[in-house]
């Protein structure tokens, strides 16, 4: 950790917050948000002068409440950088009639009120998101009485009570009468592995973690008594199983059941747990002095922004999806962003390193090539065709179209912005955006390709490469079936898909139309779905006005992660086929 | 008090208030019946004598 | 730069049909699918093959698009997702713009989800290759721009995975600015004791 705040090719930025994002692969401009320390970062020896005479007091929440800091502080003692800082929200005021007390105790004169927030802009090549996770709160899980009975702790929380560095020393103890507990009880799973309350994935780390304090306490503490209440102990990595076989050894007993109730003595604190032993089948009481819930992990909170900012998607777990699952694990599907650690799913502390290695090695690919080639996808505009009504500058999410209001000159798209989407293109009135490798002419050839023998068994699907697609990929890689009737069209984003390809389909006899795209928080670009939406709802308007069932245009969100539902909605689509009758297909080739 | 519409799943047919306000962002929506996105909304035709 | 040979107005498609090993030929008869290419109006050849993507497989390819002039190829074989910079690359190899390769995913869309119905999954597979031909007939030669990337790297959080890739390709020589929300970097990992499976200690 030192290392980080030593290395001269490190800028670290504490107390920072990533607050917009442009640009794209070798080109981001990142706007970080620097709050203001109040202490000079540069100039602090962590002294702790100050801390003597500030008479705020608070929890700390490096310790999770378990000790108190002051409003000026060092969140713990190896911390990097080494220096401290001031809290102002709970400091009592920079004027020193109120306090400023750290002030006069300063000699160095580190700290400084008037310290401001700085906005600076970054220019970087590559982005590595490692934002981590945060932990499950077991409050909502009643029967395990976490925060009614206090001698029932967090596995995080243990782990500050049995840290040398803590607010105990490193003595355990129970939070009620601060002596040693003498029977302790680990709960598995809380949080995991569970499809009604918590999360429905396995956060991989919890089993080897309370192995890890079994055999911690086994150490120091050789007369407690541990019992491990568990589903199925994962050990599968390197040295694990032999922890865990020591830890057995050591007599920690593992019991295979989850406690269905905690009950508290209201005198001594003791806490009983109801289980039953699965492998026996035997339900029994047991009486211990302590209980810590192994809780799992989930996505940290500051996902949704990154997300958001970075154009990233999560699979149904919560935490960031990759461009491959197995073949590109580290990169981001967004260009020139890659994952480490816990950020893309739970992870123990080697898998994190292994990951951020290979995240840094996959960003080093790019920045040492120096150079990376835009895939030629981009939208040009048909100057002859262009009548600068300047829809296209409105509609493109990435403002990568200029155009001139008042001297109404044809729109002009810098290339090195546009992404691609093609929303520009459907959006066009005057066929005067040209769509690079996905040409109306192309579509239209393939729409037509698919209805020139018996239109009416057919379902036309435009789907999304991001996606729909790729949960359409993902259906087969999964082999899940569905009919044949299925017809797919590749489009890099449903917001390519124009009107006239839909109503071409349906002149042209297709019985059911489907457009499919990204989740609207999945959208690989910006908000570019958001125009799909409209546009369907706009032609469902149009289908009924000549009389034709609006039904028979379909939409549909499904993420790359979704085959289960791009199977089931391929079902869908052909019980609605079944349904459109011949006569309904010819009085609509009539009417368009 | 939020304004509320009508809508129409075009999958199952299914028809249910939802918060809705044309002022709004688009947002994604699903049938709550089916699931299904293609969810449109009824405007409230031009009223009838 | 390649060779732009499309300019010309006559059109010679090639279409290429992959077995995948049994994953495609073990549901749709591939043989009738090429049998089916080669009727189509522009394509001057159609075959099969094992493993397209194989270096054998990637020759023929080449090959035939030098022996029959061919100005578009149609591979279909498995997902763009998957092989389209592949079979891109080979097609560059003897001057044919990649952009005028098309894909046509008879793997993931046809042959895996239709297992059961080899007979409909044929007819399927045909009218996917008819409209990748389709859509190939109008692909345009294109050219990628090239954009420079800027030697340093931005790392969003400080926890241990933050920090190993900071360390790693500021080691690497290149700038790193590492981002961290809180007043320390050491994330969750730094609030842990003894860290498995060594038992040491995690700062
Ligand atoms: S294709 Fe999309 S990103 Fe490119 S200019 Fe058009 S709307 Fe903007
Ligand atoms: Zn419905």
């Amino acid at each position: 950790m030192t290392d980080v705040g030593r290395h001269p090719r490190i800028e670290l930025m504490t107390l920072s917050e990533v607050v917009d994002v442009q640009g794209y692969i070798g080109n981001f401009r990142v706007k970080v948000l620097r709050k203001a320390r109040y202490v000079d970062e540069k100039e602090c020896t962590a002294c702790g002068d100050c801390l003597e005479d500030c008479p705020v007091t608070k929890p700390n929440e490096f310790d999770l409440g378990l000790s108190t800091r002051k409003a000026i502080y060092q969140p713990f003692p190896q911390a990097v950088p080494a220096a401290f800082a001031l809290n102002m929200e709970e400091c009592l005021g920079n004027n020193p009639i109120a306090c400023g007390k750290c002030l006069e105790k300063c000699e160095k004169e580190c700290i400084d009120y008037d310290m401001q927030d700085k906005e600076v802009e970054i220019k970087v090549g590559t982005i590595i998101v490692a934002t981590g996770m945060d932990v499950y709160d077991p409050t909502e899980l009643d029967e395990f009485g976490y925060t009614r009975f206090e001698n029932v702790v967090t596995s995080l929380e243990f782990e500050r009570l049995i840290n040398a560095g803590g607010p105990t020393e490193g003595h355990l103890i129970r939070p009620t009468d601060w002596q040693l507990p003498k029977r302790v009880a680990f709960i598995q799973c809380i949080g995991s592995r569970s499809e009604k309350r918590g999360n429905p994935y396995c956060s991989n780390v919890c089993c080897m973690n309370t192995i890890k304090d079994s055999l911690l306490i086994k150490n120091h503490w050789p007369e407690v008594e541990i019992k491990v209440f568990y589903m199925d102990i994962r050990a599968f990595g390197k040295g694990f199983e032999d922890l865990y076989k020591r830890s057995k050894a050591e007599g920690v007993m593992y019991i295979r059941g989850i406690p269905g109730d905690i009950r508290e003595d209201q005198e001594t604190k003791n806490l009983f747990l109801l289980a039953e032993d699965s492998n026996t089948g035997k339900v029994m009481e047991h009486e211990v002095d302590m209980v810590i819930l192994s809780i799992g992990l989930i996505p940290s909170t500051e996902n949704s922004l990154i997300r958001q900012l970075l154009t990233l998607s999560r699979t149904s777990d919560g935490f960031f999806m990759e461009a491959h699952p197995k073949l590109q694990p580290v990169d981001a599907p967004t260009k020139g962003v890659f994952f480490a650690g816990c950020a893309e799913s739970p992870k123990d502390i080697k898998d994190s390193v292994t990951q951020a290695s290979a995240s840094a090695s996959r960003a080093n690919i790019l920045m040492s090539a120096g150079k990376f080639t835009v895939e030629a996808i981009t939208s040009l505009i048909n100057e002859e065709l262009c009548k600068a009504c300047g829809l296209c500058a409105r509609v493109c999410p990435y403002h990568a179209i200029e155009f001139d209001k008042e001297k109404k000159l044809p729109a002009r798209v810098i290339e090195a912005s546009c992404a691609g989407c093609g929303t520009c293109g459907a959006e066009c009135a005057f066929d005067a955006v040209v769509m690079r490798h996905f040409t109306d002419q192309q579509i239209l050839g393939q729409v037509e390709a698919i209805l020139e023998e018996n239109p009416q068994d057919k379902v036309v699907v435009f789907a999304c490469n991001w996606c729909s697609y790729a949960g359409a990929d993902y259906a087969g890689v999964s082999r899940l079936q569905y009919p044949p009737s299925i017809r797919i069209i590749r489009t890099m984003c449903s917001g390519r898909v124009d009107e006239k390809f839909v109503l071409h389909a349906f002149k042209l006899g297709a019985p059911i139309v489907l457009v499919s795209g990204c989740h609207f928080a999945d959208c690989h670009y910006i908000n570019a779905n958001r125009w799909t939406q409209k546009r369907v709802e706009k032609l469902w308007d149009k289908l009924e006005k000549k009389g034709i069932r609006p039904e028979r245009l379909q939409l549909e969100w499904i993420s790359a992660a979704e085959g289960l539902k791009f199977a089931k909605v391929m079902k869908e689509m052909e019980e609605l086929r079944q349904g459109v009758t011949l006569e309904e297909i010819d009085y609509t080739r009539k009417e368009l | 008090m939020a304004e509320e519409a009508n809508f129409k799943c075009l999958r199952c047919g299914h028809q249910f208030k939802a918060p809705f306000s044309p002022k709004d962002e688009p947002q994604e929506r699903a049938c709550p019946e089916c699931g299904s996105n293609s969810v449109r909304r009824i405007k409230e035709k031009a009223k009838k004598k | 730069m390649a060779i732009e040979r499309s300019e010309s107005d006559e059109l010679r498609i090639g279409v290429f049909i992959c077995y995948c090993g049994l994953n495609i030929s073990g549901t749709v008869d591939c043989e009738a699918v090429a049998e089916y290419a080669q009727g189509l109006k522009d394509v001057v050849a159609a075959s099969t093959n094992r493993y397209t993507c194989s270096e054998p497989g990637q020759q023929e390819i080449k090959n035939d698009i030098k022996e029959h002039n061919l100005n578009r190829v149609v591979v279909a074989s498995c997902s763009p997702r998957m092989h389209e910079p592949t079979f891109r690359v080979a097609c560059q190899e003897v001057g044919l713009n990649p952009y005028l390769l098309e894909m046509v995913n008879l793997r993931e869309h046809c042959s895996w989800v239709h297992m059961h119905e080899p007979e409909k999954a044929t007819e399927k597979a045909k009218e996917m290759v008819k409209m990748g031909v389709a859509r190939a007939r109008f692909l345009q030669p294109q050219i990628e721009k090239e954009v420079p990337v800027d030697r340093s790297t931005m790392v969003i959080g400080g926890g241990i995975a933050g920090i190993q890739a900071s360390l790693d390709l500021a080691n690497a020589g290149y700038q790193v600015y590492l981002v961290e929300k809180k007043p320390s970097i050491g994330g969750v990992m730094a609030q842990i004791d003894k860290t498995f499976p060594t038992m040491d200690c995690s700062i």
